[in-house]
């Protein structure tokens, strides 16, 4: 059955993980084994992205019963949607793998593993339980690698970020289970997939929008939107590199995914009437996120603030209602994913090695480290959207979305980039390219290693293929996002 | 003689706990004779009970000798099995407790099987006095273990503070008993259900006097708001494992007397107390989530925690409530009877946890002591994190199936207001149980908790992971891990709903 291949990519590092747990192979095996499961799992993507049909709808999809008292079923399924973003995780876990190769503990591998089975469930589940579940679920091993082996205050981090995302999943459980009664009184019976939970026509308007904002509540935590990010900066400054990468790169996006996926089918009335509002603090904290990187003087936190705004911005593109915006926004996505991703860690590795982390302290890191200092370079311009890489084509089509969507606000958002492109080459200036002053040491700094170059050689790739041909991208998942819009915009108008 | 079959169970403790107080006169016999003696009993209680799972009767047997006080159905048989469950894995995880305590003789294992013996007569009980006679046999026989404690100075203010004051509700329970009697004439709950079918409003007063105070006994024992302030004093002074047995089995034998009563006797007039219940769940709810952040030891601080669970099972149970003759939202007995499974293994495995890795020393269990129980003890930290995420009501545990039932049901019954309360309650939990797991995976070890020859082969650690993989089994069920057969969830509350169905069985 072709319809098993998710099940097994959902649920094989999770069996590899408790296997590589039982064992007292030494962390180099276990390494080795963490990895060769990401690639057999990168195979199968490959696999599925070549058999789905653009135009087909959900594919692949398991609906078995889980807890049938209450009609919650095993559902899961893709679409361009979630291909694109799962193409992305597969191909982003295991080269990261490569740059974290050295000086890492056995928990930390099987903590990798379980949080890619975590982020695949949330990414394919159409139930919206079994959505919960997983979206807890996968919170849980980033948790166990925070305090063991993040930096500074560690625990007191772990704790706050762990409380701050379990609020906001909390809020989203009750609206969900809100839901499922709604379903229950007009059906009789019981269901949690959303397709179902979509043709609930009996809540009425204010409890919706109660509704609406307790699942914002737990999508705009993860995301962050202003004003719910004041746990990032800590946590991306204490945590490891691996967790770092997986917490920006792809949590991140899920959810922003989200909200694509449930958040706005369930609710297209409430999303038409607010969009206004969303892509206007969209604005404001793409603006507010990127003027306080420019303050910050340590580098991670610097990218935890870069990221956000950034994230800001594809919550704009989102909530712009038209297609440029959404497509805009999916490419940013896996943009961004890549270039974050690259950038937090080849920030890591610098950390690593030279020990610093302040703007300040580094410096001349470009003559010790040319390779290294290309690809950061080249991370870079695509995360500041230089055209020529990803990050050009989906800013300009969220640019354009947003203007479509409102003129004054898409003459706002073509400013802004301005900002981004301001903070980050003001930052590579000093800590990369600039020496240090007179009279200080040299850093100690090595370049990157064949290996490290190996894993990042196809991100670079895809960074200039995905910016000078993005027709062969896009056209997975534009007929998922012109389908989808037409059903969304149709039944927001008929309510 | 087939009637007969009914009672094996009940009378097989009674007779393993009069085997056992002979026992114990001899000298000879070593505390772990006195484990494998009442197990044995235990288990064959335990498969004759299991024999009967599936089948759904209703008798009243030997009513010339028991003159129709006890009921033997689906429902008695379902907590049966779930009191006796918790009584054998209390005895087997507390099988290291007990061999490193002297003051563990052999009449305490006698004791342990009549609090059991009087926990099924009270599942059975359908006539008020009986129903006390049951619950002052298994309380004395509690107040008794919670004595034990001889090396703790703190055992004397636990023992006085739980009798005096449960001394004191018991005489509420009997004046309410009395009121009742006099508006019906019976204490026979059967007859009280004909009388309230028949009289009219003016006759009722007494009758809802008497079941109010009933309600205190009820709210005192499973330690509700404004009921609660023993809680914290008795569970911190008894020994570890009768924590357990209080915080688990005891609060499962009190709810299934009360939901018999509720679902099959006085269901037209429950209604009554729905304001009444309101408030008290809000309190308990906010008063314990308020003592468990506080609290620096471990062992109140779950205390605590258990307070707030009583908040989520009374969720469920206000949910119930009576129209045009029947009851509506007859689905939250069932949620309330999962969640007492959800409870009882998560309570059973965090406190028998901690029980078992203090076996050897004699420290208070503060956060402090569980530093670096990950490096020491992965094992055994690992299985307290998944109890931990349990009563966190974490995905992928038991506990988390157990939240979304009570929920699902308190909105379904039109309690959102409440709903967000307990969710309220759920996020400060996170904070209090993960603080637990952040001290032992994130802090260097301080080695004073679970000292360096500890023995981790033994029944203890093994009964403590068969809970563990019981708390994850019943989280996920089968058909995710579909390669696996395993338990369906669905099994548990397919057997709830034929416990339930079997009360209504004319």
């Amino acid at each position: 059955m072709s319809s098993d291949i998710l099940s097994f990519i959902i649920f094989l590092p999770a069996v590899v993980a408790i296997g590589l747990m039982l064992t007292t192979r030494d962390v180099n095996t276990i390494r080795n084994i963490a990895f060769l499961t990401t690639t057999v799992i990168l195979a199968l993507v490959l696999k599925i992205y070549i058999d789905f049909v653009p135009s087909g709808g959900m594919q692949f999809v398991t609906n078995v019963p889980w807890i049938e008292t209450y009609g919650i079923n095993y559902y899961i399924g893709l679409d361009g949607f979630s291909l694109t973003i799962l193409m992305m995780i597969a191909i982003l876990i295991p080269t990261s793998y490569l740059l974290l190769w050295e000086g890492k503990t056995k928990g930390y591998w099987i903590n990798m593993l379980l949080v890619q089975s975590g982020v695949t469930g949330t990414l394919l589940s159409l139930d919206v339980v079994l959505f919960y579940f997983f979206w807890e679920v996968m919170l849980l091993p980033v948790f166990l690698m925070i305090g063991s082996f993040g930096f500074g205050d560690k625990v007191f981090t772990t704790i706050k970020v762990t409380v701050y995302t379990m609020a906001g999943s909390l809020l989203m459980f009750i609206a969900i289970l809100y839901l499922g009664v709604a379903y229950h009184n007009e059906f009789g019976v019981w269901s949690f997939s959303y397709d179902k939970l979509m043709q609930i026509t009996t809540i009425p308007y204010d409890t919706k929008v109660w509704l609406f904002l307790a699942f914002l509540a737990a999508f705009g935590i993860k995301i962050p939107i202003f004003p719910l990010h004041t746990w990032i900066m800590e946590t991306y400054k204490n945590s490891p590199t691996g967790a770092v990468f997986l917490l920006s790169s792809i949590m991140a996006k899920l959810g922003v995914y989200a909200i694509v996926r449930f958040m706005i089918p369930l609710f297209p009335e409430i999303y038409i009437e607010f969009s206004t509002w969303f892509v206007a603090i969209g604005l404001f904290g793409l603006i507010y996120f990127g003027i306080a990187a420019l303050m910050q003087s340590d580098i991670k936190r610097m990218f935890a603030y870069s990221s956000a705004s950034h994230l800001s911005f594809i919550s704009a593109g989102i909530f712009s209602l038209n297609s440029y915006g959404i497509n805009g926004a999916l490419y940013l996505i896996i943009a961004h994913a890549i270039a974050t991703g690259a950038l937090f860690l080849l920030v890591g590795l610098m950390h690593e090695q030279t020990g610093f982390k302040t703007i300040k302290d580094l410096g001349g890191i470009a003559k010790k480290a040319p390779i290294f200092t290309f690809i950061f370079a080249v991370m870079l311009f695509a995360n500041v959207g230089l055209p020529g890489t990803n990050g050009f084509v989906s800013e300009l089509l969220i640019i354009f979305g947003i203007y479509e969507f409102n003129h004054a606000l898409g003459y706002v958002s073509a400013l802004t980039v301005i900002i981004g492109a301001s903070y980050m080459l003001w930052m590579f200036q000093r800590a990369i390219l600039q020496d240090r002053p007179e009279g200080s040491d040299e850093l100690t700094m090595r370049d990157l290693k064949v290996k490290e170059v190996l894993g990042l050689a196809p991100w670079v790739i895809l960074v200039f293929l995905m910016g000078f041909y993005p027709e062969v991208f896009m056209n997975k998942f534009e007929p998922t996002v012109t389908h989808y819009l037409n059903d969304i915009l149709q039944i927001g108008a008929a309510k | 003689m087939n009637q007969f079959f009914y009672l094996i169970p009940a009378l097989t403790i009674l007779i393993g706990a009069l085997t056992l107080m002979f026992m114990s006169m001899y000298e000879k016999f070593s505390v772990k004779n006195f484990i494998v003696v009442s197990s044995i009993f235990l288990l064959i209680a335990l498969g004759f009970s299991l024999a009967n799972v599936n089948s759904s009767y209703s008798v009243q047997p030997f009513s010339n000798f028991l003159n129709n006080v006890l009921t033997f159905d689906t429902f008695s048989n379902f907590f049966n099995i779930l009191l006796i469950l918790g009584t054998i894995l209390t005895l087997l995880i507390g099988e290291h407790y007990f061999q490193h305590r002297s003051y563990f003789k052999g009449e305490f294992f006698s004791i342990l099987l009549f609090a059991l013996f009087g926990m099924m007569l009270l599942a059975h009980a359908n006539e008020l006095v009986t129903a006390y006679i049951a619950l002052e046999i298994a309380s004395f026989s509690i107040y008794i273990m919670v004595g034990y404690n001889t090396e703790d100075s703190k055992r004397v203010e636990a023992i006085f503070k739980y009798l005096v004051l449960g001394s004191f509700i018991g005489a509420f329970y009997l004046l309410g008993v009395v009121l009742i009697f006099g508006a019906t004439a019976s204490t026979n709950l059967a007859d009280i259900s004909t009388f309230i079918s028949t009289a009219n409003a003016d006759n009722m007063i007494l009758l809802y006097i008497g079941l109010t105070l009933i309600l205190f006994t009820f709210l005192f024992k499973v330690a509700a708001f404004p009921f609660q302030s023993w809680v914290l004093d008795v569970y911190r002074g008894a020994p570890m494992v009768i924590t357990a047995y209080m915080a688990s089995t005891f609060k499962i034998a009190i709810f299934s007397f009360f939901l018999r009563t509720i679902l099959n006797y006085i269901s037209p007039i429950i209604d009554f107390w729905d304001e009444i219940i309101t408030v008290i769940i809000l309190l308990t709810l906010l008063f314990g989530t308020w003592l468990a952040i506080t609290q620096k030891i471990v062992k109140r601080m779950l205390a605590a925690s258990s307070i707030v669970h009583t908040g989520y099972l009374l969720l469920a149970f206000i949910a119930l409530s009576y129209k045009d003759g029947h009851i509506t939202n007859i689905d939250s007995a069932y949620a309330t009877m999962f969640y007492l499974i959800a409870y009882l293994f998560s309570a059973l495995g965090t406190f028998g946890l901690a029980s078992h890795i203090i076996s050897e020393t004699n420290v208070k269990v503060t956060y402090d002591d569980f530093k670096g129980l990950a490096k020491q003890r992965p094992f055994l930290a690992a299985m307290m994190t998944i109890f931990l995420f349990s009563l966190a009501g974490i995905p992928s545990t038991i506990g988390f199936i157990g939240k979304l039932y009570v929920f699902t049901e308190a909105i379904n019954a039109g309690y959102v207001g409440l709903t967000i309360v307990a969710i309220i309650a759920t996020i400060i939990s996170v904070y209090y149980y993960f603080k637990l797991i952040a001290m032992m995976y994130f802090y260097p070890p301080k080695t004073n908790c679970a000292i360096e020859e500890f023995n981790d082969k033994r029944v203890s650690t093994y009964a403590i992971a068969f809970v563990a993989i019981l708390t994850i089994l019943g989280g996920i069920g089968s058909a995710i891990v579909f390669f696996i057969p395993a338990l369906n969830i669905d099994e548990i509350i397919n057997l709830t709903q034929l416990a339930v169905q079997s009360l209504f069985i004319k």
